[in-house]
């Protein structure tokens, strides 16, 4: 679905690259989690991603990006935006509308939904991101986490093919945001949306994904499934990755044992393997 | 002032009118309101601004906006009242000639002021723009542009408070100082509000953008607008105001 060849991108008027020599494949289907410390290169990993880069941030571009065999950079933004639904890191100005179903509407309207498709469309939208009561109110009378869901739930009113997201859960509190990746999950599962996800709480993103990228200094340290990249958890600290508790248990485990035992990333595998190494 | 502009929910016949309706209405109060010659009929169409925000069920916010006016025109009077050197002198250098246009002076400027802040306090500003871009056929940037413009007006004053804050907590003492001093303090200020604000919009474009700002058009709307019986109403009222700015 996702296809990046040896991406290295340059921002106008920065001397270091953001992105060097990134090589990315998602397949249709997939749910990919970003990691990497700040100013790694993850915002910028997205935009090339979505098409805002080239499209809006000029600078050098090198290698190509191609989202459903298109290429971003011949592609004009408005064409991929059919096909890949963003949701940016900074909620106040993603939101264009001053009331909450305004602003569900304003993609469905542009992209000529049908009209008797856009009632079911707002209301599945809503549910499921859990803001039914706030359809009325205006927007400067929610709070950042409330903002934080309208904005999803506005992206995923359109079903893109492809949900691309910069810290969705940025805003939130620990319940509503495991909500969020439930949904995400459950409309990967469901429908099939290839998602790619920035998140700090690392423990979400291993619960959820099922392939993960790790991203230093503009580059891809790491990539493949989750449980493969968590097996190196300790590489991942010395970046200045938090892993998840459970996954640091394990290692700390099988040190102390000195065995091998298998990395867990839920808390569930966890109790499995301490319950049968206690046996 | 931070509300200034904010849609207040509400069913009043005000609300329930055609947004085009509405505005029709305040050029028309505007219309008037230059036509007329009169003190009297004038004073009427303030009455009018004032009774259009009570039926509209937002009468603390007609008040707090005819306060606000009411210093600016104080300001505009004394100004005006000295300036006017024809008619005889009541006292001083002031004239009756000069208070009478200041008297007129003023009060035009209220009324016209009025309308346009109850249209917005009783419109979501997207359904403006929906349908001035529907019946109107204004072309959508524009329309995309005047409501973004307004919307953004409480965003602004939050991040002035923002910025206010921060520099607060490094020394800056903003609630010490009163009138021309707390002006100089403020004044500083712009240029980061400037900067942020630029970027903003910028942020704004590109989420517009990825959501099919380009594929807009005077159909995309999904509510629609159709005028009523209401809305029949409304026009005939404006057609008699300004048959009774001309007549009277």
């Amino acid at each position: 679905m996702i296809d990046i060849q040896d991406l290295t991108f340059t921002y106008k008027d920065e001397p270091a690259p953001a992105l060097s020599g990134i090589s990315l494949t998602v397949t249709d289907g997939a749910f990919l989690g970003i990691i990497g410390p700040a100013g790694a290169g993850k915002t910028t990993l997205i935009r090339a991603v979505s098409g805002v880069i080239p499209h809006h941030y000029t600078g050098d571009y090198y290698g190509s990006v191609r989202v459903n065999g298109l290429d971003t950079v011949d592609t004009p933004l408005t064409d991929l935006s059919r096909l890949v639904g963003m949701v940016f890191q900074d909620v106040d100005s993603q939101i264009i509308s001053s009331v909450v179903e305004d602003e569900l509407l304003y993609g469905l309207e542009n992209f000529g939904v049908p009209r008797e498709e856009i009632p079911s469309r707002l209301e599945f939208a809503l549910d499921r991101v859990g803001i039914a009561d706030l359809r009325d109110r205006t927007i400067a009378s929610l709070s950042g986490g409330q903002r934080q869901k309208v904005a999803i739930a506005s992206v995923i009113a359109l079903r893109p093919r492809v949900l691309v997201l910069d810290e969705p859960t940025g805003e939130l509190d620990p319940r509503s945001s495991r909500q969020i990746f439930s949904l995400l999950k459950a409309l990967n599962r469901e429908y099939g949306i290839t998602v790619v996800v920035v998140e700090q709480k690392i423990m979400l993103l291993c619960e959820f994904a099922d392939m993960l990228a790790v991203l230093d200094q503009g580059k891809i340290v790491r990539q493949g499934k989750t449980r493969e990249v968590l097996a190196r958890s300790d590489e991942l600290e010395a970046l200045g990755v938090n892993c998840p508790r459970v996954t640091l248990l394990t290692r700390l485990l099988s040190e102390r044992l000195g065995k091998s035992l298998p990395v867990s990333v839920s808390l569930d595998e966890a109790e499995k393997l301490v319950r049968g190494l206690m046996q | 002032m931070r509300d200034l502009f904010q849609y207040v929910p509400g069913t009043s016949l005000l609300h329930r009118l055609n947004p085009v309706t509405k505005l029709l209405l305040t050029v028309v109060i505007c219309v008037a309101a230059f036509i007329t010659d009169r003190l009297i009929f004038l004073l009427g169409l303030l009455a009018l601004d004032l009774l259009i925000g009570f039926i509209a069920g937002v009468p603390k916010k007609t008040v707090n906006i005819l306060k606000g006016l009411l210093r600016i025109a104080l300001f505009l009077f004394i100004l005006q009242a000295l300036l006017t050197r024809k008619g005889t002198p009541v006292f001083w250098i002031v004239t009756d000639t000069g208070l009478l246009t200041a008297g007129k002076v003023v009060l035009r400027l209220m009324v016209v002021c009025m309308p346009l802040a109850l249209v917005l306090a009783v419109t979501k500003i997207n359904d403006l723009a929906n349908a001035l871009v529907q019946v109107l056929h204004v072309p959508y940037p524009y329309a995309f542009t005047i409501t973004t413009a307004i919307r953004f007006i409480p965003q602004f004053l939050s991040e002035m408070d923002d910025i206010m804050e921060a520099q607060t907590a490094r020394g800056v003492e903003f609630d010490a100082a009163k009138g021309f001093r707390k002006l100089g303090m403020i004044l500083p200020l712009c240029a980061p509000l400037l900067i942020s604000s630029v970027r903003r919009s910028e942020q704004t474009a590109v989420a517009a953008e990825v959501r099919g700002f380009h594929l807009r058009t005077a159909v995309s709307g999904y509510k629609q607008y159709p005028f009523q019986w209401i809305d029949l109403g409304a026009v005939l009222f404006c057609c008699a105001l300004i048959a009774a700015a001309i007549l009277l």
